[in-house]
């Protein structure tokens, strides 16, 4: 799971109230909705190690 | 000999609900058992009834839990029944179902009320409907954000990802001035009987006020009203829902004239928009139909900037409500976050001797 930097607080939260407190997942610098398709590109390929890293513990 | 309530124990108990985290800011009324039942006892329906789930959060209303919450934000017994039908109408709501509540926009609940019970309860229909005073006014909505809180735990900060939220989110609540208003009531119009006691609920963004007591002509009023609608800050959609608490005074004056409700929707719908140009000057000229399109348009994208782009897709997108006093021509738009279900919930009131009764 991605999700942009500002709502981490929620994401922390979510993962206590589903029983998985400490659940792994990434962000991402705030905003994202103003984003070109060309920037949201760009964010993607920022991540993408990452990613791969997350899904592959 | 009655003695009085001892304060200090009463404030002991209110800081007891601080404590526990059940307040919303201000102080809580402290419920016993004792109260629990006299709210429990307004209604037919029964304690362990699921109101709502959430099921991303794993956390649920029951009619139980309601009635904790309402007398907690300082309802009487007797609005209990309210308080429940205005939480069925709001739930109604595509967008209230979807996640609405923990929206960044922080949406508020708009409670309007028709019928009798308006008077039985002591609803104000009048003057200040949203300036405070009166308690229904005040507790109702209230006690749907206590429940928000307490029975889904929707906390600022936390599951409410409450941007700046709207002034007063949990005090939007009066009577429809049915005795001024010139139009069947909204409840009627939503296909109820007359005179039945009932609440129309929708998930609200802002509230603009109109102040025109310039000019005896509609088509000149009703352009004032436009002009608020069609200001581009609220785009997210092209698509979008307004709403008008008409005062009396604006009302009589569109009738008098020969406005029926529904002719007044349709003078909005064919009139409030705006031309490219002004989209693309702020940055919305690519507003999508629906989804999430909040950038401006490619130069590929563009279309001419004298394309007029109306907001109001129908008549369900502009609800109409008459409240307020005849004080002044001063009436209020207000803005449907998603949109509203175009229906209204019958109060199931329990009659006063089974109340005794029970």
């Amino acid at each position: 799971m991605i999700c942009s930097d500002a709502f981490k607080a929620t994401a922390d939260a979510m993962a206590d109230v589903q029983g998985a407190p400490g659940y792994g997942y990434l962000t991402t610098p705030h905003p994202v909705a103003g984003l070109t398709p060309e920037q949201v590109r760009e964010r993607a390929e920022s991540v993408a190690d990452q990613v791969a890293r997350l899904l592959s513990e | 000999m009655t003695t009085e309530p001892d304060p200090d124990v009463a404030r002991e108990a209110i800081e007891y609900c601080y404590e526990q985290g059940w307040t919303d800011g201000l102080p809580v009324v402290p419920a016993s058992q004792a109260l629990l039942d006299q709210f429990l006892a307004h209604t037919n329906r029964d304690p362990d009834e699921v109101l709502w789930r959430m099921d991303h959060l794993g956390r649920e209303c029951t009619v139980h839990t309601a009635a904790i919450n309402a007398a907690m934000a300082g309802c009487l017994p007797e609005y209990f029944p309210v308080v429940l039908a205005a939480w069925d109408a709001v739930m109604r709501d595509r967008a209230a179902k979807g996640g609405g509540w923990q929206s960044t926009s922080g949406p508020a609940p708009l409670i309007v009320i028709n019928g009798p019970i308006r008077g039985e309860l002591g609803i104000n229909c009048t003057g200040g409907i949203f300036a405070g005073g009166f308690r229904p006014n005040a507790t109702i909505p209230r006690a749907l954000g206590l429940m928000l809180r307490n029975a889904f735990g929707v906390i600022p900060h936390v599951f409410d990802q409450t941007t700046q939220g709207i002034p007063g989110r949990w005090a939007i609540c009066f009577g429809e001035n049915e005795e001024e208003s010139p139009w069947e009531p909204l409840a009627t119009e939503m296909g109820l009987e007359p005179n039945t006691n009932a609440v129309s609920t929708t998930l609200t963004r802002t509230y603009e006020f109109v102040d025109n007591r310039h000019t005896q002509d509609p088509e000149q009023l009703l352009n004032d009203f436009g002009d608020t609608i069609s200001r581009t800050g609220v785009m997210i959609f092209r698509a979008q829902s307004a709403g008008i608490v008409f005062c009396p005074e604006h009302a009589q004056m569109l009738a008098g004239a020969g406005y029926s409700k529904a002719d007044v929707k349709d003078w909005l719908i064919e009139h409030c928009g705006r031309v490219e140009a002004d989209l693309r000057r702020a940055g919305k000229d690519a507003v999508s139909e629906g989804g999430f399109g909040a950038r401006s348009a490619s130069e590929e994208e563009r279309v001419p900037g004298d394309v007029f782009t109306p907001f109001l897709p129908s008549r369900e997108s502009v609800p109409i409500i008459v409240a307020g006093a005849r004080n002044a021509a001063i009436s209020m738009v207000f803005r449907v976050f998603g949109e509203w279900s175009n229906s209204s919930v019958e109060i199931e009131t329990v009659p006063v001797a089974a109340v005794k009764g029970g």
